[in-house]
């Protein structure tokens, strides 16, 4: 048998049109996953929903227990080779859209139904885990519909009611359940997680990953999403000044740079000795989810950045950590200085973790620093003109900045210094830092973002994850720790200006870009002034906003007791409106009697007097015998008897609306003037 | 545990008047969540603390959508039962051990159209799941809708409690009302499946002593149509066959035979073993002398019928006899 080519969704059978349309519902929700789980996951989904609907097709049995718990066993074994594991976040995502798929080739009767509408809506949730950008959230709205839409489908048991039909009744229960919707969240208090969160899955999808394994990477593929977004109280400082700090790398093994594990007791370790000159910038951030538990703040802050529930706290080396990670949007203020002073000025034995270098790793570079001792003399006094040295071999030596230097082999600074030449920021760092070390100048590498651009239709600054960066950091007797950037000594375009190494564009951006090089930019920053003011008001909406909006509702100090208030207070008000509706509806009573009460009521205005508990037929003759306008009286009665046989008549034409209209559209005579 | 159930809705069922036409309103109309609700407020919980413990916001929101949603769709359902009328058309007679036909009259006066309303009637005996007749009722407008109920005893009887159920939109509540309808039910007997043949004519009482005429059950004396005869002793049956087949020719009942003997259908003689028996035999003697077109008189326990014909007759007889 041929499937037919076009098929008309009207002409099909009920059924088959309902379980077909929850079957592109399912595919839809499934196709939302696609890049979150494995191929053959999408692969038995896809498989499974084009076979279940082609048994619908072609009204064929559904497949016996044997297939559902062979496929479920498949499906079990391929989550554990793919995750190792059959807990866990991305485990579970994955199992659940298969047994979405799977359960929909046993709907058999409505309870299964339910079982496919409820996993459905709870795979909508699983998608919130990797994104809760503007463009999810319609996705998910749709899906959401179309599965409401599939439920009234279920409980419409007679007739061919049209799809349109349906979807409009589900959309009217979703538009009336908005408002709810909308209470529920301002007021719903936001606890914080019932129990620790699994942190699996989160490795790589930061710009930043806390060590550094340098030449490993052939090639940096430049990572537009967006990290950080910055609003600054008063004027933007330059942008070569926007360093914004993160994890500092200290321990070297040859290969990967870690953050420090000092081996000395805490009351010798190194301290912040942080001293700031100048005034704070004020700035408040709004922190994209790192999964890691680091603050971003520009170098350096004075205070404790403010974070909803959290207290961040600061390392030795300024950086400022939370005590959990970040899987969430995050807003905090900062104050930070750009003109600091911190470290040790004088030598402390703690410094020699910072000197540190594994021996048989990178023998040319150390025969290098050698040769610049010999140069410019050693010990601490010389070492600013050892840096600079550095510095200008940097500038002068023929380096460049690239985004494809290849792999490197052991010795990566060596390759760096005299055989590639060619890095990004990672390379150049290191190579740096191992120099300086060579050199017994304490130095460490410093990653976090450096840069970012304005958005000019909101006024955010924006630091993407391509603006990460890796720099050095040096310590001078008597000044501390000092920024050094060696990265822009090879390139000064890499920092300080707008100018960028772009990747690759896909053919429609570089198409838009000769067409008009300035638009692309004004549609991306308008997206992002919306998607900004979606992260505000939506994904930002934390309890400190919960508790300011009971604040402009007139409460002193709110706690989230007050907010459960307002939220019980609100559903007694709406309970109390509903008891007051119907007890005015129970007033109503029976249309029926109320149209009898109405022509009861005018007819008595013209002096006609029956009794309250007069029929029709009675009101009728009364009326007749009473007013002295026998054409009118002649319809009144007609009207009066279709309403009698509308009531107790085993068939009426007559509806109750059409007898209404009847009785209004009737000559009414004027009121009788008294004799 | 069920018993007391079952007593339970008894006592509740009894507590409800009757009524032909029952106006749904606040006062009869209930609502409870269904298993597939409970299911739903069961994943609304996963959904919040999915929510709560993954920070998501936008989590938040779906959750909340999703409660608004089944929030107005349990004022929907309500609503779909609120203000639609029941009417109750008078059932007709049927035999002990025939399906009652009920028609049920659905009424909506107002501008919204009402979807998926089943209608059933509330078996005492089982436990719930009645089976149901399923419609929708447009905006102004009615709809009919055909339930049967099982008449096991003849009498007359009280209609069985009648519901309306509605699941609609999302099936997560159960709208109910319970109807007991004012409406009675005659059940006559039931007919004995293989009756013996009607039995003799006996004598009138004015041609008593002559000879009783035997009959073989078959209560034939018919002659040709005589000019003169009244309409009443022609046999219409037989001249609508011979209308049929294209000829006018008539034929009357025997005067002599139908004035001599008189066909009498007695309890006390119809030679079953008790009363209920008995009075299922006359039932069918009464079913086949109707359909042979012949007068007959009923006797029952206190109560006699004189001989006659006809549809009203008939009823009558059969009244007398579910009565008994």
């Amino acid at each position: 048998m041929k499937l037919p080519l076009r098929l008309s969704v009207s002409a099909l059978p009920r059924d088959t049109r309902d379980t077909l349309f929850l079957l592109a519902v399912i595919a839809w929700v499934a196709l939302m996953q696609l890049p979150h789980i494995p191929w053959w996951c999408s692969a038995l989904t896809a498989v499974v929903l084009v076979w279940r609907a082609v048994l619908t097709l072609r009204g064929r049995p559904l497949p016996g227990w044997r297939w559902r718990v062979g496929l479920l066993l498949v499906t079990l074994a391929a989550t554990w080779w793919t995750h190792k594991t059959l807990l866990g976040r991305d485990a579970g995502v994955t199992l659940i859209v298969v047994l979405l798929a799977l359960k929909t080739l046993e709907l058999r009767a409505r309870r299964d139904a339910f079982v496919v509408f409820f996993l459905g809506f709870f795979t909508l949730l699983t998608h919130f885990f990797y994104s809760q950008s503007l463009l999810t959230a319609a996705g998910i709205l749709v899906a959401l519909l179309g599965l409401l839409t599939a439920v009234v489908n279920a409980h419409m048991p007679v007739g061919h009611p049209p799809l349109r039909q349906t979807a409009g009744i589900a959309a009217r229960m979703a538009l009336l359940g908005a408002p709810i919707m909308l209470v529920a969240f301002m007021l719903f208090p936001r606890l914080s997680p019932l129990w620790g969160v699994p942190g699996d899955g989160m490795d790589g999808r930061s710009g930043l990953s806390g060590k550094m394994r340098v030449g490993q990477i052939a090639e940096l593929v430049l990572d537009d999403r967006i990290a950080l977004r910055v609003r600054f109280d008063g004027q933007i400082p330059p942008q070569r000044e926007l360093y914004f700090r993160g994890p500092v790398l200290t321990d070297f093994d040859g290969i990967e740079w870690k953050p420090l594990r000092s081996a000395f007791p805490p009351h010798m370790e190194l301290q912040a000795d942080l001293a700031f000159a100048g005034d704070p910038i004020r700035y408040e951030v709004t922190m994209e989810p790192n999964h890691r538990p680091w603050v971003f703040v520009l170098e350096a802050a004075s205070q404790a950045p403010e974070l909803q529930g959290m207290r961040a706290f600061m390392t030795p080396d300024l950086q400022w950590f939370v005590r959990r990670p970040l899987t969430e949007l995050v807003r905090y203020r900062a104050e930070s200085h750009t003109r600091f002073r911190h470290g040790p000025l004088q030598p402390v034995v703690a410094l020699q973790d910072q000197i540190a270098l594994p021996p048989g790793f990178n023998p040319r570079t150390l025969a290098f620093a050698q040769e610049l001792r010999r140069e410019h003399g050693s010990g601490p006094q010389s070492a600013p003109a050892l840096i600079e040295a550095a510095l200008t071999h940097l500038r002068t030596g023929g380096y460049t900045y690239t985004l494809d230097p290849g792999v490197y082999g052991q010795h990566t600074a060596d390759e760096f210094w005299f055989d590639r030449k060619e890095g990004f920021c990672e390379h150049i760092a290191s190579s740096f830092v191992i120099l300086m070390r060579a050199l017994d100048i304490p130095a460490r590498i410093v990653t976090g973002y450096q840069g970012g651009e304005l958005n000019a239709i909101d006024g955010y600054w924006t630091v993407r994850q391509r603006d990460a960066h890796a720099w050095a950091e040096v310590w001078l007797q008597g000044q501390g720790w000092v920024r050094v950037d060696p990265t822009g000594a090879v390139a000064p375009s890499r920092t300080g200006s707008l100018e960028r190494l772009l990747a690759p564009q896909g053919a429609i951006a570089s198409a838009l870009d000769t067409l008009n090089p300035t638009l692309a930019q004004q549609l991306r920053d308008v997206w992002e002034a919306v998607n900004n003011g979606w992260n505000q008001w939506v994904l930002n909406y934390t309890q400190g906003r919960q508790l300011d909006l009971l604040k402009s509702l007139g409460f002193d100090s709110p706690s989230w007791t007050d907010l459960a208030y307002v939220l019980i207070g609100v559903v007694v008000a709406v309970s109390l409106v509903g008891a007051a509706w119907t007890l005015w509806e129970r007033q109503q009573h029976d249309p029926w009697l109320r149209t009898l009460a109405r022509v009861r009521r005018r007819l008595a205005r013209l002096g006609v007097e029956a009794g309250e508990h007069a029929t029709p037929r009675e009101l009728a003759r009364v009326a007749s015998t009473q007013l002295d306008a026998p054409q009118f009286t002649q319809q009144l009665t007609t009207g009066l008897l279709r309403l009698e046989a509308l009531r107790y008549a085993p068939h009426s034409d007559d509806t109750l609306a059409s007898l209404q209209t009847l009785f209004r559209q009737m000559p009414w005579p004027d009121r009788r003037a008294p004799s | 545990m069920g018993a007391l159930r079952q007593r339970l809705r008894r006592w509740f069922h009894e507590r409800l008047p009757r009524a032909d036409t029952l106006l749904l309103t606040q006062r009869n109309v209930y609502i409870l969540p269904t298993r597939a609700g409970w299911m739903l407020a069961f994943t609304l919980l996963l959904l919040l603390v999915g929510s709560i413990n993954y920070q998501l916001n936008l989590g938040y929101l779906l959750t909340f959508l999703l409660a608004g949603s089944a929030v107005v769709g349990m004022h929907i359902c309500h609503g779909n039962l609120l203000g639609l009328s029941l009417h109750l058309n008078a059932p007709a007679p049927v035999h002990a051990g025939q399906a009652a036909l009920l028609e049920i009259r659905l009424g909506n006066e107002q501008g919204k159209a009402r979807y998926g309303i089943g209608v059933g009637v509330i078996d005492e005996s089982s436990q719930g799941d009645t089976h149901l007749a399923w419609t929708d009722v447009p905006a102004r407008s009615g709809a009919r809708l055909q339930v049967a109920t099982v008449a096991r005893r003849r009498g007359l009887h009280p209609l069985p409690a009648l519901t309306a159920v509605t699941l609609f939109p999302l099936g997560t509540f159960r709208v109910w009302t319970v109807w007991r309808p004012a409406a009675q039910l005659m059940v006559y007997p039931a007919p004995e499946a293989h009756p013996p043949p009607l039995p003799p004519g006996e004598p009138q009482p004015g041609f008593a002593g002559s000879a009783s005429v035997q009959t073989t059950g078959e209560f034939d004396g018919v002659r040709a149509y005589r000019r003169g005869d009244p309409q009443k002793s022609i046999v219409w049956k037989k001249a609508a066959q011979t209308f049929a087949a294209g000829r006018d020719d008539l034929v009357s009942r025997d005067a002599l035979s139908t004035q001599r003997q008189q066909l009498w259908l007695d309890h006390a003689r119809c030679g079953a073993p008790d009363l209920e028996a008995r009075l299922s035999r006359l039932t069918a003697w009464v079913l086949m002398a109707e359909r042979l077109g012949l007068d007959y008189g009923l006797r029952l326990p206190g109560r006699e019928l004189p001989p006659d014909q006809g549809a009203s007759h008939r009823s009558r007889c059969l009244e007398a006899m579910a009565l008994v």
